[in-house]
């Protein structure tokens, strides 16, 4: 999971890497540091939020409470903005581009030191000459930096080595997937982060508490990433507007069944893989799903979708019919697909128990049922 | 390597089960059993514990010994990875299945260099596993799934395999060989790693790949597609296309950031291979039935 830029760079600063002085705002200029001009940039977990207008270059307090006004509550990509961080801009200074990442069909690390960062990096040229791939420690990481600054001038080089070799202990100590400074600062005076994109492995934060801490701390940012850490499921909101609330289980197939109720004009609100295996027996888990539904406001019906391959569908209908019977917030039509291990037991029990739900067991009929709900037409 | 160690299984295949005796391992032994696979030994730490009628051993190496096993399932949680894997390659096993899912990624990194050192073939981690229908399967891939048949299936996800499994399996189109890659970022066998074990495979007459966004497995599988002598018909589902871009749709894999791992970029490089890629699985399925049915 990405962190945002505010995140990114205390994990930098813990690791001893200069960052910008600067602070986290939300609303007018209160106590700016330094006589300006200032970077304002809002804080969204995604990549390109400056060419999307995420980042703005302020001259006066004035200006900064402007784009503050403007950049708070917005969305950016598809993310609310909670919060923007206010820094000084660094003057006289060249930009640089640094980054560790994965090799995931390697397995190693990938080293990357341009001389030119900057929002096109992703076009430079010269990304390949100017990498190395090694092992995943951190001795090969820092003679890897070691190599890729050695047509540096000395002066810069023996910073440019000392950030490299903190951000290689950072890496490994954190168990990183991504730490991507861009721009790298670099003057005589040595070396600051102007941006921090770190990628971090939610199933390693259990071993993590410095993350840990900064995941609970904005736990607004990071909805996704709380809920799977709390509850040990994933779901992720996809529009809070949307009609078609989702209860589904296993992440390839609901994300292709998004895919397709989106293919077919529709607007699902949620992804989530509810791992019907490990309910063993109790609603708490599908009342939750069924609660963030219900409270989004446009709902017009709910699709519940499972393939009992391994899950026993006997068991999960009366769950269901246990857990609708507790959220009263969900009043829309409801239409269940089930199909699998003990699928007519299944369906005898929502017959008997909740005689409104629209049971399918194939998935196109399911889908049309949700259309048709959806156009108003009658069942 | 991979081609070797996947296309010799077999119903004669010894198997042993790491963690056989937890909750979940002993019930996926018996599955396992009934399928038709070979199990011949469990692994468990637990001082006495045992297992119907398979004998039980306190690590690989002495199961190995006494049994002579080939294969492995290691069924422990996500942080007991690691270590069942140190211990399942330095008792000579070659092909081995971790189906835990959260796994760590710097200990699949280092996982994948062991693996790689020992020449051996990893399948996981968060995978269902792999079958040959007819003869055997390492993990649970659901039975109601599974037939023989003429389709090799690749697949990062469990549950949209199972479900394209199923439905092809229910017009008549079985499979030959059904590998689960899983869905996370650092694995052991990868798509493009079961090109020549498909292609070779004779029994296999097209292939289903069944990819999501992120990283760049469905890319690396075009490239040795094009490279490839053999021509088989590839039929591909790419999941995600809708996914929000910076948040992991539930598989940690399944991330894009910017251009990299997106689904235009995939479909791309598929279809520039000669794979055909589907918007819907009810597509796929046609396609399948119209190129395999009936012939």
């Amino acid at each position: 999971m990405l962190l945002i830029e505010a995140d990114g760079k205390a994990l930098l600063r813990q690791s001893g890497i200069q960052i910008p002085e600067g602070q986290i705002a939300t609303t007018g200029p209160a106590a700016l540091t330094g006589a300006g001009p200032w970077m304002v940039k809002a804080q969204v977990p995604v990549g390109g939020r400056g060419k999307a207008g995420g980042v703005v270059r302020c001259d006066t307090k004035a200006d900064v409470g402007v784009a503050l006004r403007r950049l708070v509550g917005a969305p950016i990509k598809g993310h609310t903005v909670h919060s923007c961080l206010v820094e000084a801009i660094i003057a006289n200074a060249d930009e640089y581009y640094l980054s560790l990442m994965l090799d995931p069909a390697q397995y190693g690390v990938r080293v990357t030191l341009l001389r030119e960062g900057g929002i096109n990096v992703e076009q430079n040229n010269a990304a390949a000459a100017n990498s190395r791939l090694c092992s995943p420690e951190p001795d090969a990481i820092a003679a890897a930096i070691r190599e890729l600054a050695v047509r540096e001038p000395a002066n810069r080089r023996t910073a440019l080595i000392d950030t490299g070799e903190k951000l290689a202990q950072l890496f490994m100590q954190r168990e990183l997937m991504l730490a991507e400074i861009n721009p790298l600062f670099v003057s005589d005076h040595g070396c600051i982060a102007g941006d921090a994109k770190i990628v971090v492995d939610l199933d390693a934060v259990h071993r993590q508490p410095a993350i840990a801490t900064l995941i609970e701390r904005n736990a607004a940012t990071y909805p996704e990433a709380i809920r799977k850490l709390r509850d040990g499921f994933d779901y992720v909101e996809v529009d809070a507007e949307g009609e078609i609330g989702l209860v589904t289980t296993g992440a390839g197939l609901s994300m292709m069944l998004i895919d397709e109720l989106t293919a077919r004009g529709g607007r699902p609100v949620n992804f989530c893989d509810i791992r019907t295996g490990l309910l063993r027996g109790d609603p708490t888990r599908l009342i939750k799903v069924l609660e963030w539904i219900g409270a989004r406001p446009n709902v017009r019906v709910l699709l519940v979708s499972v393939f009992g391959g391994i899950t026993d569908l006997s068991e999960f209908a009366p769950l269901l019919c246990d857990a609708l019977e507790r959220t009263p917030s969900i009043k829309v039509p409801i239409v269940a697909r089930l199909i699998g291990n003990r699928a007519d037991e299944a369906r005898d029990i929502l017959a008997a128990r909740r005689p409104d739900i629209a049971v399918e067991e194939q998935l196109p009929a399911a889908l049309d049922r949700v259309g048709a709900i959806l156009r108003g037409a009658s069942r | 390597m991979t081609a070797q160690i996947i296309s010799k299984l077999s119903r004669h295949t010894p198997v042993i089960v790491q963690g056989a005796t937890g909750r979940t391992g002993s019930v996926h032994v018996r599955r396992m059993k009934e399928f038709g696979t070979h199990i011949v030994a469990g692994v468990s730490a637990r001082e006495g514990a045992s297992l119907d009628d398979v004998p039980v051993f306190a690590n690989c190496r002495a199961a190995v010994a006494a049994t002579g096993a080939l294969a492995s399932v290691a069924m422990v949680p996500p942080n007991g990875v690691l270590a069942a894997m140190q211990d399942v390659l330095a008792a000579g096993i070659r092909l081995i299945v971790t189906p835990a899912e959260g796994v760590p990624v710097h200990d699949a990194l280092r996982i994948g260099r062991m693996v790689k050192e020992a020449g051996a073939v990893w399948v996981g981690p968060s995978t269902p596993g792999l079958a040959i229908p007819g003869e055997m399967k390492l993990g649970f891939l659901p039975n109601v799934s599974l037939k023989p048949g003429p389709l090799g299936i690749m697949s990062k996800s469990g549950t949209l395999s199972y479900e394209t499994g199923y439905r092809l399996a229910q017009i008549g189109l079985g499979q030959s060989i059904w590998v689960g890659v899983g869905g996370d970022p650092v694995k052991g066998v990868r798509f493009a790693d079961l090109i020549d074990t498909f292609m070779a495979d004779e029994r296999t007459r097209g292939i289903v790949l069944i990819g999501e966004v992120g990283g760049n497995e469905e890319e690396e599988f075009a490239d040795a597609l094009l490279k490839s002598p053999t021509r088989k018909p590839v039929y591909a589902l790419v999941a995600g296309r809708g996914a929000k871009e910076g948040v992991a749709m539930g598989h940690a894999g399944a991330l894009t950031f910017g251009e990299v791992g997106t689904f235009a970029s995939k479909q791309r490089q598929l279809e520039a291979a000669g794979a055909r890629v589907f918007a819907t699985i009810d597509q796929l399925i046609e396609a399948c039935r119209q190129d395999f049915a009936g012939r």
